[in-house]
């Protein structure tokens, strides 16, 4: 125990109400957007790669936008999540009151979906983007996968790794990040004073299940997405046609200068193997 | 009626009440078992009675009568406030007959687990105290001359006002609550009542207040003389331990023995303080 109070002691009230924001801006709709861009799979993968494309049409801002709007709101909220964690005695053993059991729950999900997007970023993103890193590091641990301008094969190829091991995986931490948000959205409407009586707090209540159940569907739907085309021979190699066409397109355009764009394709023409 | 059953079920001649007991602050606890004879109408006071004037254990061991707290008898007070079966509640209104038929064998009774010790199921609420001061949860009348009588209050003002004027301050809330835990500090050979006092009133300030004096604060906030002093409340609130400790669990409502609407008045101070802090920042 220290005598001073410490920082995070002395602005609790700011840090907790920020902790609880960026739960939602940016990190919780980030998420949402995420996981509808990875559904568009199940339309086409050339659906898919346009909106990949358009993400990346950002060029050197993306890193930039990605540490700013992403990855340090994720460690912010993560970071705080584990003080307040440890500030915590979940007792549902002796009060097993739904809310409670919510209460553990929240804590338990947000605990899994910090390990799985460590994780997740690492494997498909690889963390850091600087060669040596990636080259050296990365991809030799799995990590790194994704190819942003083959990003249907190369998705499809990374989830199908280790057989059906990854796809629960993701799943797993899917619907952890799905229940976290949607349940953190629903305390945080009483936290912030939103939905105040008990009637309030149960109409808010179903929303936001409702909310939660629409975004599971979606955000498995992603990954059964990229599981029909790294589990399918023809598929994949489909996808890998069309992102052929789209990337020659773009480099006639002269939209992407193809020396700079190479890194983001997968390493040989056909590095990944599709799992058949 | 001279029947002992309840709903049917048959009562026990006796039964036995495992107790956890501990001699003093900062002492080790421990179980012990007592038999008791089945009477009619038995709460847990009454059962605690009968082991004080026993005072032996099953094993025929003479033991000092156990230690508790009690004073209305009729769940006013929240002085016999203990964890009866796994539960915080009263003492007093825990009816044996009901909780026989949860367990036919045996009842288990502890002190509160959020609160320090002071001897077997007595236990040192002065946290709960500390933090009633802290969000002033009194109407601020006193003076050197009359002020007159205050304004009036409407008839929907009170109905909202009255259930949560019901609290009395048991500690049940708090007991529940997994974002509200132990503090408990021990006096230094060398240190003066007062220091440790001072000591324990740093400690308590610095942790969470729990849903009761949020709720007071709430109370007197909407209290029309109260409401003069209604911004250093807030201010209470969102110190350090304030209203964002809450995790929102929801269990202090489930418990509350008064059946306050603690999460309402939680999200009505969640409400307040929100604005009041937007307030700050743009008034400094
Ligand atoms: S709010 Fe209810 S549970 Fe809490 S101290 Fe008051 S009466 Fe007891
Ligand atoms: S709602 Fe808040 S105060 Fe009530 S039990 Fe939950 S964490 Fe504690
Ligand atoms: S003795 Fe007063 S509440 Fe039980």
């Amino acid at each position: 125990m220290e005598t001073n109070p410490s920082f995070l002691a002395r602005h609790e009230f700011l840090i907790r109400r920020l902790h609880s924001l960026s739960g939602l801006i940016p990190v919780g709709a980030y998420m949402c957007i995420h996981l509808l861009t990875n559904a568009s799979t199940l339309d086409s993968s050339a659906t898919f790669q346009r909106a990949v494309y358009q993400i990346h049409s950002l060029g050197h801002l993306l890193p930039v936008v990605e540490w700013v709007f992403i990855f340090i709101p994720i460690l912010f909220h993560a970071i705080i999540g584990v003080v307040i964690i440890r500030g915590g005695l979940p007792n549902y053993g002796s009060y097993k009151y739904v809310n409670n059991l919510r209460y553990t729950l929240q804590r338990a999900t947000g605990m899994i979906a910090f390990v799985f997007i460590m994780w997740h970023v690492f494997h498909m993103h690889g963390w850091f983007h600087f060669k040596d890193w990636r080259e050296g590091i990365a991809e030799p641990l799995g990590g790194a996968q994704f190819a942003p301008y083959n990003a249907a094969s190369s998705l499809g190829a990374a989830m199908m790794m280790w057989g059906v091991l990854y796809p629960i995986l993701y799943a797993i931490g899917v619907l952890s990040c799905v229940f976290h948000l949607a349940n953190g959205i629903w305390t945080m409407g009483i936290t912030w004073g939103v939905w105040v009586s008990p009637v309030a707090q149960k109409r808010a209540d179903r929303i936001c299940a409702a909310f939660g159940i629409v975004l599971a569907v979606v955000g498995l739907s992603g990954i059964g997405g990229a599981v029909r085309i790294g589990d399918h021979g023809q598929r994949y190699e489909e996808a890998k046609a069309v992102e052929e066409k789209m990337w020659d397109a773009k480099i006639a355009s002269g939209e992407i200068d193809p020396e700079e764009g190479l890194h983001k394709r997968s390493d040989t023409n056909d590095g990944h193997a599709s799992a058949e | 009626m001279a029947d002992t059953s309840h709903n049917g079920h048959k009562a026990p001649d006796s039964f036995e009440v495992r107790i956890l007991r501990q001699g003093g602050p900062g002492q080790n606890s421990y179980w012990e078992r007592h038999r008791v004879k089945h009477e009619q109408d038995m709460n847990v006071i009454s059962v605690l009675q009968r082991i004080a004037a026993n005072a032996q254990t099953v094993d025929g061991k003479s033991v000092a009568p156990v230690a508790w707290d009690c004073n209305c008898l009729e769940e006013v007070c929240g002085a016999c406030t203990m964890v009866v079966n796994g539960r915080t509640r009263q003492a007093c209104t825990a009816l044996v007959d009901r909780l026989l038929e949860d367990n036919s064998k045996e009842i288990e009774l502890q002190p509160m687990t959020k609160f320090p010790v002071l001897r077997d199921l007595m236990v040192d609420r002065s946290r709960m105290f500390r933090s009633l001061q802290k969000v002033k949860a009194w109407v601020p009348v006193d003076g050197y001359y009359d002020m007159g009588p205050g304004p009036k209050q409407s008839r929907e003002q009170q109905e909202v006002a009255y259930p949560l004027s019901e609290c009395m301050s048991c500690g049940c809330c708090l007991e529940a609550c997994p974002q509200y835990t132990k503090v408990e500090l021990t006096q230094r050979d060398d240190e003066s009542d007062a220091d440790f006092q001072k000591r324990k009133n740093a400690a308590y300030d610095s942790s969470f207040i729990g849903a009761a004096a949020i709720s007071q604060a709430v109370l007197f906030n909407s209290h029309p003389t109260g409401k003069n002093t209604a911004g250093e409340r807030l201010d209470a609130l969102m110190d350090e331990g304030g209203i964002q400790v809450c995790g929102n669990a929801q269990n202090c409502v489930a418990v509350c023995p008064k059946e306050i609407p603690l999460t309402t008045s939680i999200a009505k101070a969640g409400r307040a303080t929100t604005i009041h802090a937007i307030k700050k920042w743009f008034d400094r």
